[in-house]
């Protein structure tokens, strides 16, 4: 748990949940996975995508990750419970990119959702060093959608925060992102590797 | 489906500069060189919206997911990655083989297969006296031993994606693949329809089809005569085809009579469907697979005759309401399906004595029992999930055929190829046959 002062804050829609702060110290405790999901479910929610930010979503391509109007989103962040999930793993000499699919209570899609989820990325880097190292180099998408997939999927929390990322100017576009993916990945997850 | 496969060089550059362009729509292009990453034009998000931009317009699976070390991130290089794609097999991800062998033939076969059942299992004690039905009456006048229902948190979807999970898992590949998903599902009366929920809830790609099929217990037949006529007729590779019901719920009416009811259990099925032949899909030759089995030749038809003996209605205050006749029905049942296993004798060229399975529609185990006496075939050649799960509807005759295929897997010497006949009817009567070997 933190402390923090709420400082003056001018967020320009939709990012209006954005806030300043005086320092973020630590408050000592802390909440387990199930006591925070439990709490996000308190804060926005959405079962459909419409509701996700207030407004209409668009997509460019078949497949492709979709935007909203920045003038028409009413907020910035949403959660959401998923039935299923896939990721899909970009990688390249410098980078690796973990994309995301998921479907909602609804029954809506969601494509190509980049996961910016901190612990997430930091597991997928564990997982690319760890093959590395072992010299085993499994097709790190099929173990990412078998072995973690059936790990992740039974848990009674699957929980999904979306974002919007900031737009650029002159694109006149926010992208959705997964901010949050609960449960959060867990290390000995990767011991089949 | 793309009709890019002859792509020459600058179809290739034009393609990928409009994939470029959607990215940048308020900056003049850059020229087909440019590194779109290190100019700073895209960020590694954009470039992956690129990829994906590319994928979308090409149907070319898993563009760029791994881009070559020291390849330019350029206009040029997404062409060359275009064009070198379209050189491997069209539609096929490096490294995959799943639909090597599904390139052109003519012939399609099942690859993998799994099935699912509802979640509780009710006694025959607890069906009689929540149905209002005499003691004994399921157990030994209908041969059911328990019942398998859906728990409150399956429904048709939860059980065929258990049921697709699987059979994806046993094919081995992610469900990208699947070019197009057949579904059925007479429980299931929802919009969108079961096969765009289906699909929804599998994450298919957006550029695979979704198609529903009618047909109640024959339901599975139909959809596996459609996703073949499909693969033959498309170059499609890779079908999906699933039956799912949740009769508990459905039949949970006052006018539905307790004995018809209390016949029917929960669960789905689902097949991975090729074109072309492929040894061992569901494992392969080195770890003691077989040859995949082959869909042969369907047969169908509707013998109104006997259509009194089942019916139903939705709507109205009443809710369902179920005629049932359940000794004509029975009775029906049975000559009809072995007329269709004479048919299938027929047009297989082979006698039900050389048959290794019989994956039969089964209303309960005692009409197969009485079938299989009457049509003289071992009652040990058919597997039985209504013995334990009650009938399951289009899922039946799909959940005995996983049961015989995951038995001819088994086996340390099964026959190559195997013989298995499948055969349903349904409230028309509509019935429906297949051979597969």
């Amino acid at each position: 748990m933190v402390r923090f002062i709420p400082a003056p804050t001018s967020a320009s829609p939709p990012h209006l949940e954005d806030q300043n702060t005086h320092g973020l110290l630590s408050a000592g405790g802390c909440v387990g996975e199930v006591e925070l999901v439990d709490m996000l479910h308190k804060a926005e929610v959405s079962a459909d995508l419409e509701r996700l930010f207030g407004c209409e979503l668009h997509t460019d391509t078949h497949g492709g990750n979709a935007w909203v109007d920045p003038g028409s989103a009413t907020r910035s962040i949403c959660g959401c419970e998923f039935k299923n999930i896939r990721f899909r793993v970009f990688q390249d000499a410098g980078e690796v990119t973990l994309r995301a699919k998921l479907v909602l209570q609804s029954g809506e899609t969601l494509n190509s959702l980049p996961v910016v989820d901190r612990e997430w990325r930091r597991f997928l880097s564990d997982l690319i060093h760890r093959s590395s190292e072992s010299g085993v180099s499994p097709a790190l998408e099929g173990f990412l959608n078998r072995s973690i997939w059936r790990k992740l999927m039974p848990v009674p929390y699957c929980f999904a925060r979306i974002g919007l990322a900031r737009g650029k100017q002159m694109e006149g576009k926010c992208w959705l992102m997964l901010d949050s993916l609960f449960p959060q990945p867990n290390a000995a997850w990767s011991d089949g590797l | 489906m793309s009709s890019l496969e002859n792509l020459d060089e600058s179809r290739a550059l034009e393609l990928s500069r409009q994939c470029v362009a959607s990215k940048l729509p308020f900056q003049a292009l850059p020229g087909d060189d440019d590194d779109l990453v290190e100019t700073g034009l895209l960020d590694s998000m954009g470039w992956v919206d690129v990829l994906i931009s590319v994928e979308s317009a090409t149907d070319i699976r898993g563009f760029g997911d791994i881009w070559p070390e020291g390849r330019a991130k350029s206009i040029r290089a997404l062409a060359d990655m275009i064009r070198e794609a379209r050189r491997r097999v069209p539609g096929e991800k490096p490294g995959e083989s799943f639909a090597a062998g599904a390139q052109g033939g003519p012939e399609v076969s099942i690859g993998a297969w799994g099935y699912a059942l509802g979640a509780v299992t009710v006694s025959t004690d607890q069906i009689e006296s929540e149905c209002a039905i005499p003691p004994h009456k399921i157990r030994n006048g209908a041969g059911i031993r328990s019942l398998q229902v859906a728990a409150d948190t399956e429904d048709e979807l939860t059980l065929g994606q258990r049921a697709a999970e699987a059979a994806l898992e046993m094919a081995e590949i992610p469900a990208e693949r699947i070019d197009f998903l057949v579904a059925t599902s007479t429980t299931f009366l929802n919009l969108p329809s079961f096969a765009a929920s289906l699909h929804s809830r599998l994450l298919l790609r957006e550029t695979s089809g979704a198609l529903d099929v009618g047909g109640a217990c024959v339901g599975l037949i139909y959809s596996l005569a459609v996703a073949k006529s499909l693969l033959r007729m498309s170059s499609e590779a890779v079908a999906l085809v699933v039956a799912s019901e949740v009769h508990s719920r459905r039949l949970n009416a006052p006018h539905v009579p307790g004995e018809f009811r209390g016949l029917f259990g929960d669960g789905a099925c689902a097949f991975v469907l090729t074109r072309g032949q492929r040894n061992s899909l569901a494992a392969p030759a080195d770890r003691g697979g077989h040859a995949a089995v082959r869909l042969g030749d369907f047969v169908w038809g509707c013998s109104a005759t006997f259509a009194s003996s089942l019916g139903a209605k939705w709507g109205g205050n009443a809710g369902l309401t179920v005629q049932f006749k359940g000794e004509q029905l029975a009775h029906a049942a049975v000559t009809q399906m072995e007329r269709i296993l004479e048919i299938l004798e027929n047009k297989s060229g082979r006698p039900r004595t050389e048959v290794d399975y019989f994956a039969l529609h089964q209303p309960n185990p005692r009409v197969v029992e009485i079938l299989a006496e009457k049509a003289k075939i071992p009652l040990g050649r058919i597997p039985l999930p209504s013995a334990t799960g009650g009938n399951l509807g289009s899922a039946t005759c799909g959940i005995s055929l996983c049961q015989a295929l995951t038995d001819l897997r088994a086996r340390p010497n099964p026959p190559q190829p195997p013989l298995i006949f499948m055969a349903a009817v349904g409230p028309g009567l509509i019935w429906g046959g297949a051979f597969l070997n």
